[in-house]
């Protein structure tokens, strides 16, 4: 496995989880470089999702869910006993497969995660704002903020819940298959905004579409059957790979 | 081929007789009881029944005002619901989001067992344990009182509380509770933030099918409430006895000539019962459908 010499955010050590009596992930070690896009690839059933659902704790929701191991954030292992999960979710974001935007008015939507961080209901207002921007949904939607979020197109939809993310101000986040549901020019916006955040957030994206990983990663790490086969510079292993198993899966001899 | 396609209309038709059935008997009923209830006003005015505030059938003339009744009803289901709401509302929640799969298996049979109880058991019930409780604690002269009405047509209205509201929070998406925990929103915030006001048309349907279920209770509320025919007052009336519109029917109804003008009176006070139930059903299916809808989503 390669070593990537770059400050990292996440590091993930002798990672072992099982759901039951079930492995799903074995002997995960990997360090995800800061303020960068990391995919995640492999065929369906891999653990790749799962492994993204270690970084906020989202797997604690899984009740035979068992974890080894340590993930290391700013060098803190968010699975000791005195991590606040609040506190860690606040600084790791997630978007999710589907959009998932609350029964609520786009405004709400953004202002959700300020609210509950108890922020000064005066600058509320500017957070929406700002994110709406930096999201590239102000254009769109800036005159339906009292409307409900549920008459977004799923693309604006899947846009609102990476702007209400952001609104919480994390500094990581993590992209489940975002555009799964998405027609491809909203794929295309969507990938164009991941490619605008990582200047400022390290993200990491689980993804079944090779080209979207060719495309808007800078790292990319190859799961398959709950193993990191290969960990590496997306060109390198989109380009020469080392390891036969990942040439095969990308060439599409299986998965 | 002729035979088979005979053979096929007839039990079409024989199988919409039975689904008629239910149609025909629900005419007949609306027919006799508008019908019979319309005869009083034939010797008394429909003004004084409407905003008559005495129900007097001895005196002569008798005075057949329905405020007394109705208020009853109307004071007896508000309390039950104010009881019921809250607690229905909060075993739902923890049920649903909170137990353990195996204490909500173990709380769930009892709740159904609850709603299995004959009301005349409820009844038996408040009568024996909770009147001479009320009597004891506010220290009034008799236990029956609107309050122990109340408390009993809460106790009856719960299972239908828990289970519609239960179905109705389980019925919201674990996509929108992730994606609430993930903003690193802790587990309460989550629940009344986004899970209760996502099941709010499931849990108002709920709870208006509890007001159904408590303003069309007879039996119950005719052990235990007293039933003395004044206009309660509000909120001290809760400590006193009244009566309710279901008990007048069932009290009177064995001792009066048929045809006389209290025999109608009876039948009227049904039709007004009728009515608010059948509005009450309407509302809940109204918005119940609405939130079907919501849920395609």
């Amino acid at each position: 496995m390669s070593e990537i010499n770059n400050f990292a955010d996440i590091e993930v050590e002798d990672l072992n989880l099982w759901y039951g009596s079930n492995q799903a992930l074995q002997d995960i070690n990997i360090k995800i470089p800061s303020k960068s896009v990391t995919a995640l690839i492999g065929p369906s059933g891999c653990g790749k999702s799962t492994f993204l659902r270690c970084i906020n704790r989202m797997n604690d929701l899984i009740k035979v869910c068992h974890i080894e191991g340590r993930v290391k954030i700013d060098n803190k292992n968010i699975y000791d006993e005195d991590v606040d999960v609040v506190e860690l979710r606040k600084k790791v974001g997630m978007v999710f497969q589907k959009p998932n935007p609350f029964p609520m008015s786009v405004f709400d939507n953004i202002a959700y995660g300020p609210k509950i961080h108890k922020v000064p209901k005066k600058d509320i207002k500017g957070i929406v704002d700002k994110t709406l921007q930096d999201s590239a949904l102000y254009g769109e939607v800036s005159d339906r903020l009292d409307s409900s979020a549920l008459d977004l197109s799923g693309g604006q939809q899947q846009r609102l819940c990476i702007a209400r993310t952001m609104a919480v101000e994390p500094e990581i986040i993590l992209f489940d298959e975002p555009c799964s549901a998405l027609d491809p020019i909203s794929t295309n916006k969507i990938e164009d905004l991941i490619l605008e955040l990582k200047k400022d957030y390290t993200i990491v994206i689980v993804t079944h579409n090779m080209q979207q990983a060719a495309r808007i990663s800078d790292y990319t790490a190859f799961f398959l059957m709950g193993k990191i086969i290969e960990f590496g510079e997306t060109n390198q292993i989109f380009e020469n790979p080392k390891e036969k198993r990942t040439e095969d899966y990308i060439t599409g001899r299986f998965g | 081929m002729f035979h088979r396609r005979l053979k096929e209309k007839g039990i079409e038709i024989g199988l919409f007789l039975a689904a008629a059935t239910t149609v025909v008997v629900l005419l007949f009923i609306c027919i006799f009881l508008f019908r019979d209830g319309y005869l009083l006003f034939e010797t008394s005015s429909f003004t004084g029944f409407i905003t008559g505030s005495s129900w007097y059938t001895a005196s002569t003339p008798p005075r057949f005002g329905i405020l007394p009744l109705l208020f009853g009803s109307f004071l007896v289901t508000a309390g039950a619901i104010a009881i019921a709401v809250p607690l229905g509302l909060a075993a739902a929640i923890y049920i649903s989001e909170l137990a353990s799969p195996k204490i909500a298996d173990l709380l769930k049979p009892f709740i159904e067992i609850l709603a299995g109880i004959p009301s005349v058991v409820y009844g038996f019930f408040g009568l024996v344990v909770l009147v001479p409780l009320i009597k004891d604690i506010f220290d009034i002269p008799t236990g029956q009182t609107a309050l122990t009405g109340s408390i009993m047509l809460a106790m009856m209205a719960l299972p239908t509380i828990i289970s519609i509201s239960e179905d109705a929070i389980n019925a919201v998406p674990l996509a929108l509770k992730e994606g609430s925990l993930a903003l690193g929103s802790t587990q309460w915030q989550t629940i009344y933030k986004v899970t209760l006001p996502a099941a709010l048309s499931g849990i108002s349907a709920a709870v208006i099918l509890g007001v159904g279920r408590a303003i069309g209770e007879t039996m119950t509320v005719l052990m235990v409430t007293g039933n003395m025919a004044i206009i309660p007052g509000f909120p001290e009336g809760f400590l006193d006895p009244v009566r309710t519109m279901t008990a007048t029917i069932a009290l009177e109804m064995g001792e009066v000539p048929k045809g006389s003008p209290h025999f109608h009176a009876l039948f009227a006070v049904g039709s007004v019962l009728f009515i608010t139930t059948f509005i009450i059903n309407m509302v809940a299916d109204r918005i119940k459908r609405k939130y079907k809808l919501k849920e395609g989503l």
